[in-house]
């Protein structure tokens, strides 16, 4: 388990980490979610021993990073926001200087490449210089070297910024094989899709604190949402509310000629029983809708911004 | 310490992958020697000629040929070759051409009968130089030189082009200053004049008689110490130009988040760029030695590109410390080695530098090791006789290391990465 208590960081004025506490339990994919600016790369740089935090702990399997920085380095793979290589090596280069600097050698060495490469799918352009690779390519070596000492934690900062949406789905695809494979996954993101999709538990960060913690249902009722229902049609407002009464299980959050938002309450009667009601060919209602709850809504409900600026 | 070699290693490899950058390095001060054996060369306009007179007393076609051949070129450059007849002689005794060149009666029949064909020369007893070695070394001079030069101006352009591809800015900087430095070195042509004169009376001492073309080797003997000096000096930019990238780059920071010490990744630095540095110094002056330059005892001289190569890694580590961006450390780093270069004798040859620049030449990696090499090249002397050079070098250079190593540690830990 890996275990962030009460970390802090600031730079001059700036409290950049302030006081943030979290646990990733084994072989989970933790998700840290937060805009630009959040502290986000700032937490990564703690629990990974590079940057030494002003308050709080760091626990990887109950050791403390700072106190045993050598062993505890050794769970870790840590791949960073900047894609750090060397583009003027090949790639194998690159991953014979980054196993070596885990002690491997010689034929176990040879292997734990092959390996790394192979997963990331790049064992055909082993030989080339990262020069020549694509923004995705390069992702995806960033991401092996992390990998290439078989570390039981991946921390992985924004690992997908900057590449087109396929070459995004395939390191989502890598880090779900990885964390299928055993592996205990920390990852950073800015973008709401991505903690949806990959993450288990998700830690929704702002200005340096958290503001929520939770598996994706967790959060999304936290925000007090069920699935939100867009209903169109020839219906007036004053003859929907009246027929919404006799209805329990949603609250209607916007009512126009026309147009209602409604929300569902999760504790109310299911879709199935609702949806005929509100179909009815009485009430003129053509159009039903359904949003399923999201992280962004959750994120404007508890900051009152979209993640997106 | 795994963790060290591993990086050194690395380091390394990147230098061997990257042969653009080495031939750059190697090629400048090459290329600027090069340019320094033109200024003797184009000296003829400032009238220092080397004049031979050729003498046919053969008189047949091929004789007509070799004669032709050697006075009637274009662009002949320094070398002046004159066909006269007897009274040659007599201008040879008088001093008034280096060498005499005597096509003897029976030369043809002689090369054409395959028996040995010799061709006489005589020297201008008061210059020790033996006129087919200057002739041979200025021709080869005129020829290879000119074009040389002919190119380099042009292709320092492309060499810039070439590197902004390759490389983040600097080399392009290094681009453009060699074509300051090029620039320059025209201005002070007037300046380098003298010492190169004063060479032929060095090379006198020697009364080398031998094939060697003396006066190519004493050119190169002034000039590419000074220069190979600074050519270490860019080695040594380039390698701590690596620190600056790696923390720019987010390298620095996946370094540290390896099992991989602040002190063993700041000592690996410090191995890499003084063995980079030294590598390439050491490969400039065995490149001397086969253009024919006499370096000296082999102890004095691995001393000397030992103890210079840690006073440069020193200085450049120092330098990068003091600032907290790649830009501004080649900016730093640019004007501080070019001012060395300039007051500390990698231009203007240290006998030739003006005296009130002493105590600033005094303080730099290029005045002291330059020194060195002149005590070793010119004055012949051994391994003893650079002892305080070597002692200046190493001594400064460590502590310059020690200083520029314990900031950059400092900024580490302080979370700077
Ligand atoms: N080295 C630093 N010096 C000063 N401020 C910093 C430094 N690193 C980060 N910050 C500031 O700390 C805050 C958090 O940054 P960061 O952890 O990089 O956020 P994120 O990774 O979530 O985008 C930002 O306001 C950023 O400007
Ligand atoms: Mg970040």
């Amino acid at each position: 388990m890996l275990s962030v208590r009460d970390l802090a960081k600031r730079f001059g004025e700036i409290r950049a980490v302030d006081g943030i506490s979290f646990d990733v339990q084994d072989g989970e994919i933790f998700g840290l979610l937060g805009p630009n600016g959040a502290g986000k790369t700032t937490t990564i740089s703690m629990i990974s021993g590079v940057l030494a935090p002003d308050g709080g702990q760091v626990l990887v399997d109950g050791q403390d990073v700072w106190a045993r920085p050598k062993q505890v380095k050794r769970l870790l793979g840590v791949v960073p926001q900047e894609i750090a290589v060397y583009e003027d090596l090949t790639a194998r280069d690159n991953l014979v200087f980054w196993a070596s600097l885990y002690g491997l050698r010689g034929a176990q060495r040879r292997a734990a490449i092959d390996r790394a490469l192979e997963r990331v799918g790049l064992a055909d352009r082993a030989a080339d210089r990262v020069r020549t690779f694509s923004g995705g390519m390069k992702r995806r070596l960033n991401l092996s070297m992390g990998l290439i000492h078989e570390p039981k934690f991946l921390l992985l900062d924004e690992p997908t910024v900057g590449i087109d949406p396929q070459a995004r789905l395939a390191i989502l695809e890598i880090v779900r094989e990885v964390a299928a494979s055993g592996t205990t996954v920390l990852y950073t993101t800015h973008y709401m899709d991505e903690a949806e999709k990959l993450c288990d538990r998700v830690a929704i960060i702002d200005h340096g604190r958290i503001l929520a913690t939770g598996t994706l249902d967790e959060l999304t009722r936290l925000a007090g949402e069920g699935e939100l229902l867009r209903l169109t049609g020839s219906f007036t407002a004053d003859a929907l509310r009246e027929r919404l009464g006799a209805l329990d299980g949603v609250e209607p959050r916007r009512l126009a000629d026309g147009f209602a938002l409604l929300a569902r309450r999760p504790d109310g009667p299911g879709l199935a029983q609702l949806l005929p009601r509100l179909l009815d060919a009485e009430a003129g209602v053509d159009d039903v809708a359904i949003q399923r709850p999201s992280l962004e809504a959750v994120f404007i409900a508890l900051t009152g911004r979209a993640l997106r600026d | 310490m795994a963790a060290t070699l591993a990086i050194v290693r690395r380091d390394l490899v990147r230098w061997a992958r990257n042969p653009g950058r080495l031939v750059l390095l190697l090629g400048m001060p090459l290329a600027l020697a090069a340019i320094f054996a033109l200024a003797f060369g184009t000296g003829g306009e400032a009238g220092l000629t080397v004049r031979v007179l050729v003498i046919d007393e053969d008189g047949t076609a091929l004789s007509e040929f070799l004669s032709g051949a050697l006075g009637s070129q274009e662009d002949t450059g320094p070398l002046d070759v004159e066909i006269v007849g007897e009274e040659g002689r007599a201008m040879i005794e008088r001093g008034e051409a280096s060498a005499l060149v005597i096509i003897p009666e029976g030369f043809t029949d002689a090369f054409l009968d395959g028996r040995p064909a010799t061709l006489r020369l005589i020297k201008n007893p008061a210059e020790q130089f033996l006129p087919q070695a200057v002739e041979e070394a200025l021709r080869a001079a005129a020829v290879v030189l000119s074009q040389a030069s002919r190119t380099f101006r042009d292709e320092l352009a492309e060499f810039s082009a070439m590197l902004a591809a390759d490389h983040s800015p600097d080399p392009v900087a290094i681009g453009a200053m060699s074509t300051r430095i090029a620039a320059k070195l025209q201005t002070v042509e007037p300046y380098l004049f003298p010492p190169v004169i004063e060479l032929e009376t060095i090379s006198a001492d020697g009364g080398d008689e031998s094939d060697d073309g003396p006066s190519m080797q004493a050119v190169l003997s002034l000039v590419l110490p000074g220069l190979a000096v600074l050519s270490l000096l860019f080695f040594a930019q380039a390698a701590t130009r690596d620190v600056m990238e790696e923390r720019e780059h987010g390298l620095l920071r996946r370094l540290l988040s390896a099992p991989v010490g602040t002190g063993e990744y700041l000592l690996a630095k410090c191995v890499s760029v003084v063995t980079v540095s030294a590598l390439g110094f050491a490969l400039l002056i065995g490149i001397g030695r086969l253009a024919g330059v006499a370096w000296g005892p082999p102890v004095a001289v691995i001393g000397l590109v030992l103890s210079a190569s840690i006073a440069a890694s020193g200085l450049l580590l120092l330098l990068v410390s003091l600032v907290s961006s790649e830009m501004a450390a080649n900016a730093l780093t640019t004007i501080v080695v070019m001012v060395s270069a300039m007051v500390g004798g990698s231009f203007v040859p240290l006998p030739a530098l003006p005296d009130f620049l002493l105590p600033v030449a005094r303080l730099t990696v290029n005045y002291w090791a330059t020194s060195g090499f002149l005590v070793l090249i010119r004055d012949g002397g051994g391994p003893a006789d650079v002892v305080p050079q070597i002692g200046v070098l190493a001594g400064g250079g460590l502590a310059m290391l020690a200083v520029g190593a314990f900031r950059l540690a400092r900024r580490i830990r302080a979370g700077d990465v």
